[in-house]
């Protein structure tokens, strides 16, 4: 055996690496990625890139059909559509990411104590969360909402909270498998402690199922959002999100439809974009899963 | 199985109870009470109000009298309509939500089901993939979208159908159940497309088609009872989000239902309706949920004999 075909063979292909392959040859998954990595950057650099001020309105100009000047045309108030959309998105993608960053946090800490420690505490633990989950949980949102105003932030950590249940059943499921593993066996045997096994091997090692539920959680996320807003209990004024866009354009669809399609295109393609990237990490990073 | 469904009711109970005691004190920590309107009321009337609706008493004492005048079915009155119970607004409501529910449940079902089993029996097909990424699209369309863009094109620029009420005039009834049932159309058609994809490659199914059983019995005899499984579960947890879709739906249609007194008693304040409301949604959303897992635990052979033999436990 040659020297390069030995190297080769020691070192193998990592998990993420073989993903990695898997994964572009997904082209609907490469095109959601692409997508959602453009919508993130737009995003970010907003402020750089926004055509308009976000408070620039002209109120003589009204509400006005997509133009040179306007490229998705201007609200009743002479607003630019695409500015308003641009910042919208903003919003409803920092909600997407931080709810599923709360629901994450939660959900792997309580799944990952549940299964290491086992026995009575996984059983009471888990217990919880069936019992949270026969709940009527959208009705207890709306409520949230007015109980403690609408706050941005009680809206994160509102869906947050309600998100984090599944990610809990899928971590527990898989730190089960992971635990009675010799890797974890010999990092005992060394003397580590528990929460250092936890932290440093066992979350490691369930990366995969996290990051795939993870990614399918975000449009769950801000498909609530949307809702909420749409109802006029989420995002408030001067604030706006694409749910809210949304809601105005419905108002006032019959002589501006152009108000309703695009913060809908918007959000659409967007949601579309996450499905089919969250579908095709699944496929990648765990083949096994069956797709339904 | 009788035990099973006594059982499964006696876990329904400490769900309601927390339901209940949780929003009771939930919805009395909200800012601004229920008299605090545009208009500021004279204290002293203020305070014959609050005494007239028994607010001043300490709250564990309203907490037990609200208890007991549930388990009478009162719910006590409603802040913001006077002379009106909180009972009976939902009563009133409740006939056009359910119906609305009802044929959206409809469409999803009978487009789902057809859907699903026509990609499943000719898989990697046309007829398999243009449902499914119409089902895809239908997944992606939230409901507050899809139903202004069916009014915007059913009824505003062909003219078609009303584009609002409920019941008043012909053809009202169409555009509302349909926008409320296409998202569950879509999962359905998915869900039975998966289930039945996995039934037709069962032995069973080749030993009926051995006997030179005809594939259309073979398709509704055979396979359907197991294909729909996993449809008939997610139906229970599906009823939630039927609620919830009913809420936009009936506030875009401006549909007189329990929906949209949900989300007008919300932004009111409306004590005694939101939390007779919630109590009440909840309470269908628990049952709803029983009513699929035990119709799926019938339909599934293997488990209903577990149910019959084993003497209850952990489930």
């Amino acid at each position: 055996m040659s020297q390069a075909a030995l190297m080769e063979a020691e070192q193998g292909t990592s998990l993420w690496a073989d993903a990695w392959v898997r994964l572009k040859k997904n082209k609907l998954a490469v095109f959601g990625m692409s997508v959602v990595g453009f919508f993130v950057v737009v995003a970010i650099l907003t402020p750089w890139l926004a055509p308009y001020a976000y408070e620039a309105q002209d109120l003589e100009l009204g509400a006005t059909p997509p133009s040179a000047a306007h490229w998705l045309g201007t609200d009743i108030f002479g607003r630019d559509l695409l500015t308003r959309i641009m910042y919208g998105g903003r919003v409803s993608l920092a909600v997407g990411i931080i709810a599923t960053s709360v629901a994450l946090v939660i959900g792997v800490a309580w799944g990952t104590v549940a299964g290491y420690v086992g026995g009575r505490t996984d059983a009471v633990m888990m217990r919880i969360v069936d019992a949270l989950y026969a709940l009527p949980f959208i009705i207890f949102i709306i409520l949230l909402m007015v109980v403690f105003g609408r706050s941005m932030l009680l809206l994160f950590l509102a869906i947050g909270a309600v998100e984090w249940l599944t990610m809990a059943r899928i971590v527990r499921g898989q730190v089960l498998t992971i635990r009675s593993q010799e890797f974890i066996e010999a990092a005992r045997s060394m003397g580590l402690s528990t929460p250092h096994i936890m932290l440093r091997h066992v979350v490691p090692n369930s990366l995969g199922p996290i990051i795939v539920y993870a990614t399918l959680t975000v449009p769950q996320v801000m498909l609530l959002e949307a809702f909420l807003s749409f109802l006029g209990l989420g995002i408030q004024p001067p604030q706006s999100s694409w749910g809210l866009l949304i809601s105005y354009g419905a108002e006032t669809m019959e002589d501006y439809p152009w108000l309703l399609i695009f913060p809908g295109l918007a959000l659409s393609i967007t949601l579309f974009a996450l499905n089919f990237m969250g579908d095709g990490l699944r496929d990648a990073l765990d083949p096994k899963a069956s797709k339904d | 199985m009788l035990r099973f469904i006594g059982l499964r009711l006696l876990q329904a109970i400490p769900v309601l109870f927390t339901v209940i005691t949780a929003t009771f004190f939930l919805i009395r920590q909200a800012p601004g009470g229920p008299f605090d309107a545009e208009k500021p009321v004279i204290p002293a009337v203020k305070r014959a109000l609050e005494a007239k609706y028994n607010l001043d008493l300490p709250m564990w004492q309203q907490y037990t009298n609200y208890l007991g005048d549930l388990l009478r079915g009162d719910m006590g009155p409603s802040f913001k309509y006077p002379g009106w119970a909180v009972h009976d607004l939902i009563i009133s409501g409740l006939p056009a939500t359910a119906e609305l529910a009802f044929y959206a449940l409809m469409v999803a079902i009978v487009i789902g089901v057809l859907a699903g089993v026509s990609a499943a029996l000719k898989p990697n097909t046309a007829r398999d993939y243009v449902p499914m990424s119409l089902a895809m699209i239908g997944i992606c369309m939230p409901t507050f979208l899809l139903g202004p863009l069916l009014v915007l094109i059913f009824g505003f620029w062909l003219d078609w159908l009303p584009i609002s009420g409920w019941g008043d005039l012909p053809g009202d009834k169409i555009l509302p159940s349909f926008t409320l049932g296409a998202a569950y159309a879509a999962y359905v058609a998915r869900l039975t497309r998966g289930g039945m994809l996995e039934i037709m490659s069962q032995d069973y199914i080749r030993t009926a088609r051995a006997k030179g059983l005809p594939e259309h019995i073979v398709v509704i005899k055979h396979a359907l009872r197991g294909g729909l499984i996993p449809t008939i579960a997610f139906l229970g947890p599906a009823f939630a989000g039927l609620l919830a879709g009913s809420f936009v739906v009936e506030t875009i249609f401006q549909i007189p239902g329990l929906g949209r007194f949900y989300v007008q008693a919300a932004f009111n304040r409306d004590y005694t309706m939101i939390l007779g409301t919630t109590i009440f949604l909840s309470t269908l959303i628990i049952v709803f949920n029983l009513l699929s897992d035990l119709l799926a635990t019938w339909m599934n052979p293997k488990l209903r004999h577990q149910m019959s033999h084993r003497s209850g436990g952990q489930s």
